[in-house]
């Protein structure tokens, strides 16, 4: 553990209308090469905004980032997954896949072959020809998978990508999502809501907190390999890691954020 | 009894009353043409009470038109009428697009130039044929002039509302994977556009049949406006008739051709818009 990080924040700051609004303040962590790292917390704690800053996509306002050593920068070393998979509706599932091979650089036969042999990692080479809207929630998100593994990654960034998915599908794609991550190593920073989901997958655990988002604590998992091999629900630890990730977010919302909005909804001349 | 007799006629009552909906095409055909048939026995009933002056009858509009069709008359009016929503048509959307195109690409160009789009939008394209008659005399060009002025700017303000409105998940998603500037426009933006940008051409292309009408009835008369206006002009109210259906005709074709590119071009965004 005395390698360099692959992404590493420090004292990271940003904030959005001149000021007004603070996303992210003082947040610093690590990620490790070939680490599968979550970012934990409730909505509006800035964890978009965090995969934002790392891809390249926003500048921060104070602080120091690095991606692969680097100022971030878009391009084919860091892919993201989005919470709905954006597809290009106008282009077939081989052609989504093959845009962003043309971004790559890569020739156009050899796009080809490659988003086909793509759709077969995940499943879906049957539906190369068809059409984003023609396949079910759960496939267009094997294929914004797809996609981001197209441009073979150093570092993959998923945002929130199973939300908005069906609990079974849901299940079945994590399980496939960590197996790959097992096969290949490659750096993962994954944004999620859902406490169970972060332990299942994660090595570490970054737990934000909101308004401003700040880093609450990090946790890191250990689980017995292979973790898929039974329910990892049913291991003693998991319900360790739950219950203590649980209390921390509920000292975050004692803290009063919600006791204010709840108070807010009530006007004082109504009572 | 009549209480038993009212439920036995009730229960299949909502199963006859859905079956309408599902009418087969030949039955939609029926109901069509018994429409048609309607209006042409309304038509003789208005000639028969109120004489041929308020309505001609229809076996007159059919010898008129055999007439108009048989000598000419009719074939070089549409001729007529055809180049100049053509040209009109074609010119407006290639300056419109490229227009719409400029602005809804570019911040600064947008902003500067809004107020005066927006002011020539809502100036009826009739108020500048004084001013082009002036310009460009009374003949084609000049009735070019006038549907292209006309059919512009609605293919220029939905073009750039296109681009402008662009889906910005689908904007971010190219910039994460690396596109410049250039291949986030070209190949995501304006796609992202076709259909605003189809819209504004299907608007332009009913406009430039009216202003192509219009101009002919101020203008030098010609085409099939000017033969509205030469047979209205004269009572000939038979004759009129004829020309009516010709641009009745004119104006259909011209929408279901642009339905059908819109079909063509637009085939993914069939059931877009329900999933997210
Ligand atoms: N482009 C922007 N302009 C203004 N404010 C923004 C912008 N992006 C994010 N914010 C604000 O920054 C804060 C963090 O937003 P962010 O989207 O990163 O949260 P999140 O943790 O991803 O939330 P969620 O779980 O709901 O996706 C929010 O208060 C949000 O309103
Ligand atoms: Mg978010």
């Amino acid at each position: 553990m005395t390698e360099k990080p692959i992404i590493s924040l420090r004292n990271v700051t940003k904030t959005f209308k001149n000021g007004a609004i603070t996303a992210l303040q003082n947040v610093s962590f690590d990620v490790r090469e070939g680490e599968f790292l979550s970012l934990v917390g409730p909505s509006g704690c800035g964890k978009t905004t965090l995969l934002r800053v790392i891809n390249g996509l926003i500048d921060i306002d104070a602080g120091d980032v690095l991606s692969l050593g680097r100022t971030p920068e878009p391009g084919p070393d860091l892919a993201m997954v989005f919470q709905s998979a954006r597809l290009l509706p106008w282009l077939t599932v081989s052609g989504n896949i093959e845009f962003v091979l043309e971004l790559r650089g890569m020739g156009r036969s050899e796009r080809k072959e490659r988003a086909i042999a793509l759709l077969g990692a995940v499943g879906l080479r049957d539906f190369a020809d068809a059409y984003a809207h023609e396949l079910s929630g759960g496939m267009q998100q094997r294929i914004g998978l797809a996609r981001a593994l197209a441009v073979e990654p150093k570092v993959l960034l998923m945002d929130e990508p199973f939300a908005a998915l069906d609990a079974m599908t849901r299940e079945v794609l994590r399980r496939e999502l960590y197996e790959m991550w097992s096969r290949r190593k490659m750096t993962i920073v994954f944004v999620t809501h859902d406490i169970d989901e972060a332990i299942l997958l994660s090595q570490t655990i970054v737990l934000l907190k909101p308004r401003p988002g700040r880093v609450d604590g990090i946790v890191s998992i250990d689980l017995p390999e292979p973790r898929f091999a039974v329910d990892p629900r049913t291991y003693p630890q998991f319900a360790q890691y739950r219950s203590h990730i649980w209390q921390r977010i509920q000292d975050m919302a004692r803290e009063g954020t919600k006791l204010e909005e709840l108070a807010g909804a009530f006007p004082k001349d109504d009572l | 009894m009549s209480l038993e007799q009212n439920e036995t006629v009730a229960a299949p009552a909502p199963i006859a009353r859905r079956r309408p909906v599902a009418l087969g095409p030949a039955a939609i055909l029926a109901l069509q043409a018994a429409v048609v048939i309607a209006i042409i026995v309304g038509m003789f009933a208005l000639n028969a009470a109120a004489g041929k002056l308020v309505m001609p009858k229809p076996t007159e509009v059919l010898d008129q038109s055999i007439k108009l069709w048989s000598d000419g008359t009719m074939l070089k009016a549409l001729g007529e009428s055809v180049t100049v929503i053509a040209l009109g048509f074609l010119f407006s959307a290639v300056s419109g697009i490229l227009l719409g195109v400029l602005l809804g690409g570019n911040r600064l160009l947008s902003r500067v130039f809004d107020p005066f789009v927006n002011a020539l939008n809502s100036t009826p394209g009739a108020a500048f044929i004084p001013l082009i008659i002036v310009w460009f005399g009374l003949y084609t060009e000049a009735k070019i002039v006038v549907v292209w002025n006309a059919a512009l700017f609605p293919i220029l303000i939905n073009t750039a509302a296109g681009i402008a409105n662009a889906n910005r998940d689908l904007v971010e998603m190219g910039r994460a994977f690396g596109a410049k500037r250039a291949m986030l426009f070209w190949r995501i933006m304006v796609p992202d556009a076709l259909p605003s940008i189809l819209s504004g051409l299907r608007i332009g292309a009913a406009i430039s049949t009216v202003g192509t009408v219009i101009a002919e009835l101020t203008m030098a008369q010609s085409g099939l406006g000017g033969l509205l206006a030469a047979a209205g002009n004269r009572f000939q109210m038979d004759r009129y008739f004829a020309v009516v259906i010709v641009l009745m005709a004119l104006g259909t074709a011209l929408t279901a051709l642009l339905r059908y590119a819109e079909r063509r071009l637009g085939r993914w965004r069939v059931v877009q818009g329900e999933g997210s």
